[in-house]
Parts: structure tokens; sequence; C-alpha cells
């Protein structure tokens, strides 16, 4: 049964997080990734689209999103490199193919995780993500070598996966 | 397989941008050949928007520090006696420190869309409706403005295709412009936080001034101070420059040309968009040549509400590099288009006081019937007189005023309008 205008709202709202972190591989910026999931929400209540099922409305979404992404990118000079389409698809296929049910748990956990993290981490994380620093910026903010924040960067999202993982195990089903 | 820390150094590079051609090569054969790096990949997009998005909500939430007097019974009948002195200022200072940072909406033109700090999009703004910190405005159109009064009495105005966030920070009253037009009249009462707009490439932070910002994501940034002061930084090394009444500074992410405040240039009465050559200055998707024309200009569809599409492109004045251009009686615009259709197309324009803020927005429908045969290139010229204010507080005429940006609009996608010129033109002599 094709999903109703709420229904389409409450689907992507409860995929937020993929949706925008799809269009983020593509623009690199949380801010613009912010803004293309918004019009992708606006597009798709525009009804512009019928969707058959929930399965094409995230397929939609996500080919909408790095779309925007892509077209965004267009109008910038100093764009960065993209990942190759094939690359990005395979990556859509994969977060589509994931429960959707188990989004809302992963991202709650994930917040959750967040804020367990100690000040000087989270504010790594906030520099390179939220102030859209580049690595070399945050480095030099640190007065540390480059090498080094991606060292702390990498272990950090290591860190951050296997909490998720920790806490969605640990969860009463 | 496991991914070894080294790979995701390498993941991590190349989001980063820094990686040669062959580096890059080599992490996209990884990503296409290793789940595991695949995954890794998922994790950081996802965790990166989810910190971008705590990060807002935790500016949203936190709550203004309030100074909280310590009270000695001891010196209570000294106390009694200094309070009941300064109790003008002392409640005149909790009150402003009790303030936390909101803007009201006093006036609204054209679509608009209000984003909550937590990423859910909420009912359009209305007048009377307050914007809060972590909450986001864009207008979505050409012809759209916002305008806002902050609860320290000074005035903000968002016009044309903008996005403004609130945010937190500790010294300032802080805004960050992702991109459009920002007009500010900013008076600081003794004791209030500054004012300080964040753009991708700039922070503009001032005390008392009235000035504008035009900004296109990471290219450009343009600041025009028509009287006080404020100081620009540059993100991208760090310098600064004082902008004084009358003057402008230009800032882009190129460290190439010192920051430097100049004058505003005297004014001219015609304005040619050289668009090749001004990308920075022109919004819309650009075309191969064809037989026809060398300049082609696709109008850009943007969604402005529910099941509502326009198809503009837009040409700032401003980013072209141009002197203000002052709008005469007698001037007129000339533009050379392409409609597929015998639909309308709407043009308009933004004006400015000269040496002043935001004067308005005026537009002029050209019917089909006008626009020659579909699929033919054709010259349109409008007199400036013909062109009509889009809200009735507006003035009747732009003329006296500064032209800020021309848009064109089709509101049919079938119309594939395209422009391949823009001018303004002055009147001819003895008109």
């Amino acid at each position: 049964m094709a999903p109703s205008e709420q229904g389409i709202l409450q689907r992507l709202m409860s995929q937020r997080d993929r949706i925008s972190a799809a269009a983020w591989l593509v623009v690199r910026d949380a801010h613009i990734a912010e803004d293309i999931f918004q019009n992708v929400a606006l597009k798709a209540l525009a009804k512009e689209v019928a969707f058959d099922s929930d399965g094409a409305l995230m397929s939609w979404a996500f080919i909408t999103a790095r779309r925007e992404g892509i077209d965004w990118l267009r109008r910038q000079k100093n764009a960065p490199v993209s990942l190759d389409e094939t690359i990005l698809e395979l990556l859509e296929a994969e977060w589509a193919s994931e429960s959707l049910g188990q989004a809302g748990g992963r991202s709650q956990a994930l917040r959750d995780c967040l804020s367990e993290l100690p000040a000087k981490s989270r504010e790594l994380l906030k520099m390179r993500y939220f102030d859209g620093q580049r690595c070399e910026e945050v480095a030099a903010s640190l007065n540390t070598k480059l090498d080094a924040i991606y060292k702390r960067l990498s272990r950090l999202h290591q860190a951050l996966k296997f909490c998720i993982e920790t806490k969605l195990t640990q969860a009463p089903s | 397989m496991a991914l070894n820390e080294e790979q995701q150094a390498q993941l991590l590079r190349h989001l980063n941008g820094e990686l040669s051609p062959a580096e890059a090569s080599g992490v996209a054969q990884l990503l296409k050949e290793d789940a595991e790096a695949r995954a890794f990949l998922r994790g950081v997009a996802e965790q990166a928007v989810v910190v971008a998005d705590v990060e807002r909500l935790a500016q949203h939430r936190e709550p203004a520090k309030v100074v909280r007097p310590v009270f000695s019974p001891v010196k209570w009948a000294v106390a009694a006696a200094i309070i009941l002195v300064l109790a003008g200022s002392f409640l005149f200072t909790v009150q402003s420190v009790n303030q936390g940072h909101t803007a009201e909406v006093i006036a609204i033109h054209g679509p608009n869309q209000h984003l909550g700090a937590d990423g859910v999009t909420r009912p359009e703004l209305a007048p009377g409706a307050m914007l809060r910190v972590g909450e986001k405005l864009r207008t979505l159109s050409s012809r759209s403005w916002v305008r806002l009064k902050l609860n320290d009495g000074s005035y903000v105005m968002l016009t044309g295709r903008s996005s403004l966030r609130m945010i937190r920070d500790e010294s300032h009253r802080a805004f960050l412009l992702r991109y459009g037009n920002l007009w500010a009249t900013i008076s600081t009462p003794e004791g209030a936080k500054p004012f300080s707009v964040l753009t991708e490439t700039a922070r503009i932070n001032t005390s008392n001034a009235q000035f504008d910002i035009e900004t296109k994501f990471q290219e450009i940034s343009v600041v025009s101070v028509d009287s006080g002061s404020v100081t620009t930084e540059r993100l991208s090394d760090g310098s600064q420059v004082e902008v004084a009444a009358d003057h402008q500074t230009i800032i882009s992410m190129s460290q190439r040309r010192a920051l430097a405040a100049r004058r505003q240039p005297e004014p001219v009465n015609q304005w040619n968009c050289k668009m090749l050559s001004s990308p920075e200055a022109v919004f819309g998707k650009w075309l191969a040549p064809n037989a026809n024309n060398a300049v082609r200009l696709n109008a850009t569809p943007l969604l402005i509400g529910k099941n509502k599409t326009i198809y503009a492109a837009n040409f700032s004045v401003r980013s072209s590099g141009s002197p203000p251009v002052m709008i005469e009686k007698g001037s007129r615009f000339r533009i050379r288009l392409t409609t597929k259709t015998a639909d309308p197309v709407y043009v308009g324009i933004t004006t400015k006081k000269h040496r002043g803020g935001f004067f308005g927005k005026y537009t002029e429908k050209v019917e089909g019937d006008q626009l020659g045969q579909a699929g033919k290139t054709r010259m349109i010229e409008i007199p400036v007189s013909d062109f009509v204010p889009l809200d009735k507080s507006l003035s009747p005429s732009s003329v006296g005023t500064e032209l800020t940006d021309i848009w064109v609009v089709s509101p049919k996608e079938s119309a594939e309008l395209e422009i391949h010129k823009v001018e303004f033109v002055a009147r001819e002599v003895g008109q």
C-alpha cells in the first residue's frame, strides 16, 4: 500500500540520520547535508513522485539526496572530490537493506554514546564535523600533528561504533 | 576483513580531500571490494551528521548564564542603601543578562521555511513568531524577505534565497549566514552582547552599524557598511579589517590579496552582467554553447513550498564587482532570453537605499506574446517604470535607489528558460 503523507514524513524522519549521512558523503558538510534532507522531505511531500512502498520511498530519498548533493558540488568552486557514483550507490543500497526498524535504536544509541565521550574527544568531533574545520585546521588549533588527528579520529569513530553495538546488544528486545 | 588503522586513516584523509589521484583511486578500489571499508565510511558519515545535530541542540538548550548577587546579612544595612540607589541600573542589568538570544518576526513576504533546532520543519514563520538559538530560517524565493527584531532592539532582514541560523556564542548575539543576503541595523545597548554574523569565509562583528552582507557559500562574502563600523575577520588566515561607514570589503577563501576595506565606489547608471567572467554573481545552471548562443544560463528549479516549484536565474550586481548602480527615471532592463513555451516570465529586482539599507523588491510580468516565437532567442526591454512593488508597504517606485540584484523566473519547467545576457541601460540623453 502506498504510504500516506504522514507516513512518508514519519518514515523519512526515522531515516533522517542515514539520508543526511548519504548526503554528507557527497558534500562533506553537515549543515548542507541537513539542508538537503529538508529538501528531500519537501520534495516527497510535494507529491511530484508516487511511492508504491516504503522501500521505493527510501530508494528515491537516497538517490534524490545524492543528486541534490552533486548539484550543490557543481555550484561550488572548491568542492571536494566526490566518491565514484557506483560506490555511493553501493553505500546507499547497504543503508537501505539494513533493518528499517533498527534505525531509531541506532540513532539514539549513537547520541547516548556521544554524550558519554570525554569533553576533549567531543570537542575534536565538534571542530571537525560541526564547525566544519579541515583536519589541518584542527591540528593547528590543537597544536598537534596532522597524523595524530587522523589517529584520534579513527579511534574515536571505532569507539563509537563499538559503543553503539554494545548498547544495541544490551537493549531489551 | 577488518580494517586496520592505516586504512581507516586513509579513508579519513579521503574525506578531508587531501589524497592524490593515485591514492584516491586506491581508496575507491578498497571501497568497491571491501564491505568493512564501506561500513566504516557509513559509520563516519552517520557520526558526522549526528555530532552536528547534537551540537545544534546543545546550543539551543544551554541556558543563558545568570549572574547571582551574593547576599551578606552583616552588610545588610549598607547593601539596602546601595540597592535603593542602584535599583534602576541593577534591574536593567539583570533584565539584559536574563534575556536569551531571540528574534521576533515582524514582517514577511514570499515563501520561507522554519527549521527547529531538532531539524524538524516547523510551520512557515508569520509576524509575531519567535526564532530561537539553534533554529534556522530559510527564505526560499528571490521575492522573499523576513524582517526580524532582536530583543536588544536591533533589526535584521533576510532577503532573496538565503539561509540563516541563530547560534550560541558566549560573547555575541550570533547568526550563521550560510548563503544569501542579510541586512542589519544594529544598535547594542550598554551591557548587551555585540552582534556577530558568521559566513563560510568571514566573521563580522559590530555593536553599532547599518550594513549588509551578501554571501555565496565558500566563494565570497561582500560586506558593505553604510553607517557605524564593523570588524571583519577572514577565516582562512585570521586577518582582520575594520570597515567604516561608506566602505566595503570582499572576503574570499583565497589569501592572495590582503584583506582591505575600500571606499564604496561612486555610483554608475548602467550595468552589464558579464556572466561568464563573474560566475560568483550568477545563480543558474550553465549549459554548453550552441549555434545560437555562446552564453546559456538555464533557470534552476527552486522548491518554494508544498507543490510549488519555480525555475529561476539570479544576477547579483555587487558580486559582479560593479560599483553601485543607480536606478534613474527612464532606465530600462535589456534581457536576451529563450523560452520554449508561450508562458509568461517574471522579472524582478531588489533595491537598496543609496548608502542605506534594504529598500524593496519590484517585479514585472512579461506575457508570452511579448516573448516572441517559442523556442527562438529574443531580446526584451523593460522600462523601470513598468516594475511594481511586491508589497503594499513598499514605495510605488524604485527610482533613486540602488539596484542590488535581478532575477528572471518561469513558473513552468517546460519553458526551459535560458538567459543569455542581462543589462541595465541608462536613460537616453534628452529623455
